[in-house]
Order: C-alpha cells, then sequence, then structure tokens
C-alpha cells in the first residue's frame, strides 16, 4: 500500500489518543507534554502506520527526543515512510 | 592445599575493540603494567597506531572486525609469533544501540547479537582452545555492563547481549576449572560513548541516584581489569561493578 498522507497519520494519531480517553488539539503547535503523548503512545501510532501500509518503520531513539510537538509527529512519520 | 597450582599473571593479553574509550584506555593501561599487549579494533586509531609505534617490540596491533573470524584467527596467529602465546584475553569490543525494540530492524538486531555475543563467545573458544592445546593456564575478563542487571528503555538487545556474556563468565569458569580465571567486568554508563544513547533527563537521574555523584569513567574501570588480569586473587566467575553503587 501506498504511504499514508500526514492527515492520515493524524487521524491515527487522534485514535491513539482517543483510546486513552484524550483529545487531539488542531494546533500541530501544541506540545506532546500538555497532551500526555509520550513515547509509547508514538511507538503506537507508528505501529498503525506499519499496519496501514504493510511496511515496518524502524528508527533510533535520538531522532525521536527531538519531537515536540504533534506536528513534529507527523513530520517524522511523513519523512520516516519515505526513507 | 590444593593440588592446583594458581593461575599466573597474564603477560600477553589479547584486547578486543582497543582503539578507544575503554579498550584503548584498557591498553594502554596494561602496557603501563609492563605487559604485552594486542590489541585489535574495526579501525586502527591514531592513538593504538601510537602505542605501537611506541612499544614496537610490546604491541601488535591490526584493523580486523571482530565479527570476522578468519581474520579474527589470522590476527591470533600474529600476535603469538610476534608477541607470544596469548595468556589473556580482554572482550571488550561492542556496539551499542539506541532504539525501542518494537522499531529496532532485524537486521540491528542481529548485527547487535552477533558483535556483542556471538563474535566475543568465538573469539573466547578461539583463545581457549590455543591455551589449554598448549597446557597454558591464563585469564580472560569479559566487559560487560550494568544494562545486564538493570532495565535501561532503549538498549534491550545490548543489554541481552550483555547479560548473555555475564552468565557465559559463570558457566566458562566452572568449565575450565580453574586452569583460566574468567570474569566480567560491568561499567555504568560512561559520560561519553555509549552514554550519547541515553537521553540527558536518564542520565540526570543516574547521576542523581549514584552515591559517588558522577558517571563512571575509563579510568575508574582499568585498574579492575588489571587487577583481574595480573593479581593472584580468587576470584573467579565473577562480575564485578563498577558504577558508583547506582544500581545498589
Amino acid at each position: 500500500m501506498d504511504e499514508l498522507s500526514r492527515a492520515q497519520i493524524r487521524d491515527l494519531m487522534a485514535q491513539v489518543l482517543a483510546n486513552q480517553g484524550k483529545a487531539l488539539p488542531d494546533d500541530d503547535g501544541t506540545d506532546l507534554r500538555e497532551i500526555g503523548f509520550r513515547s509509547l503512545d508514538f511507538s503506537e501510532l507508528a505501529l498503525r502506520v506499519e499496519d496501514e501500509t504493510g511496511e515496518e518503520l524502524n528508527f533510533d531513539a535520538p531522532g525521536l527526543r527531538r519531537i515536540a510537538t504533534v506536528g513534529d509527529v507527523l513530520d517524522f512519520l511523513v519523512t520516516l515512510q519515505r526513507q | 592445599m590444593s593440588d592446583t597450582p594458581v593461575v599466573p599473571p597474564s603477560t600477553v593479553v589479547l584486547v578486543s575493540g582497543g582503539s578507544r574509550g575503554l579498550g584503548l584506555a584498557i591498553v594502554t593501561d596494561l602496557l603501563a603494567a609492563g605487559t604485552k599487549v594486542a590489541a585489535f579494533a574495526r579501525t586502527v586509531t591514531p592513538e593504538l597506531a601510537q602505542l605501537a609505534a611506541e612499544h614496537p617490540d610490546r604491541v601488535h596491533v591490526g584493523a580486523v572486525d571482530v565479527t570476522d573470524l578468519p581474520a579474527v584467527q589470522a590476527f591470533v596467529r600474529e600476535v603469538e609469533q610476534r608477541l607470544g602465546p596469548v595468556d589473556g584475553l580482554v572482550n571488550n569490543a561492542a556496539v551499542g544501540q539506541d532504539s525501542m525494540h518494537t522499531h529496532t530492524s532485524t537486521a540491528d538486531l542481529a548485527r547487535i547479537v552477533e558483535t556483542n555475543l556471538t563474535a566475543p563467545l568465538q573469539l573466547t573458544r578461539l583463545v581457549v582452545r590455543r591455551m589449554l592445546g598448549q597446557g597454558r593456564r591464563g585469564r580472560i575478563v569479559n566487559v560487560t555492563s550494568i544494562c545486564a542487571q538493570r532495565g535501561f528503555p532503549g538498549l534491550v538487545a545490548y543489554s541481552a547481549t550483555k547479560g548473555g556474556m555475564d552468565a557465559a563468565t559463570r558457566s566458562l569458569a566452572r568449565e575450565l576449572g580453574g586452569r583460566l580465571l574468567v570474569n566480567a567486568v560491568a561499567p555504568g554508563f560512561f559520560a561519553s560513548e555509549m552514554s550519547a544513547v541515553l537521553g540527558s533527563t536518564q542520565l540526570d537521574q543516574i547521576v542523581r541516584r549514584t552515591p559517588t555523584g558522577h558517571l563512571t569513567e575509563p579510568a575508574e574501570v582499568v585498574p579492575v581489569v588489571r587487577m583481574l588480569l595480573r593479581e593472584q586473587t580468587n576470584i573467579n566467575g565473577q562480575v564485578i561493578v563498577v558504577d558508583g553503587a547506582a544500581s545498589v
């Protein structure tokens, strides 16, 4: 399957948060700490993207540590799909 | 008094991963202690090359990948010809990790296990076979990690390999019946190198929990390695943690 769009990844991110009773803000600049989106949530999101595309997404932790906002998450996964 | 003679101090020590960091510090320290040292790594750094130039009769170095068994075998033969029979081994070469287990590629998992577990077991087998076959005694020091005993995120495969080497240390000490002393040294996190895999928050947390108030330095580990290779002790099959009691 083709890679997911930024909007599709955003929908999946909203699902991850919704499962925890949280809402994904509209503002991509929202700090992840404000919404309690942690590294394991990022991992869950990446695995959901994998499920959709059928391609493994592997990455090192330093890149993950630079992620601070909702937009960073989306940008990271969009870029990762192309690697 | 036991009939088993003591294992003499090592006089020719082979150090894997001896080109930088702790490995280079071990090589330097053993040379200062009067030992002949053979060291290899994927790349011979200028620092290691300089030691070889300064001590041509006591140092032999080579660019060898520890996972390349034929190259390692050839290097050991060179060492024996140049320096004499190897009676000490320091398994130090290793690769680090910095990725969540779920997002570590299978190729990277295989590479970590091959470098950190399979390769040192093969090198140990090679060296022990030569020692036993020539009726010699010797000593082995495996450089493992506090990761083998405590959990740290992002280091799952790395920790597994270090735990494997700790376990191998105990079994090998038993198996070799006192003809070889086999021990491990498990440093805590160094301020450099491997600690780059931890975030600053994790490092600060480790420092706060360390009674000595600082991360381990290679200079604090080398005396322990030297003791295990050179001093007459009855230490065998042990893992000695050097981490300022951070893990206690």
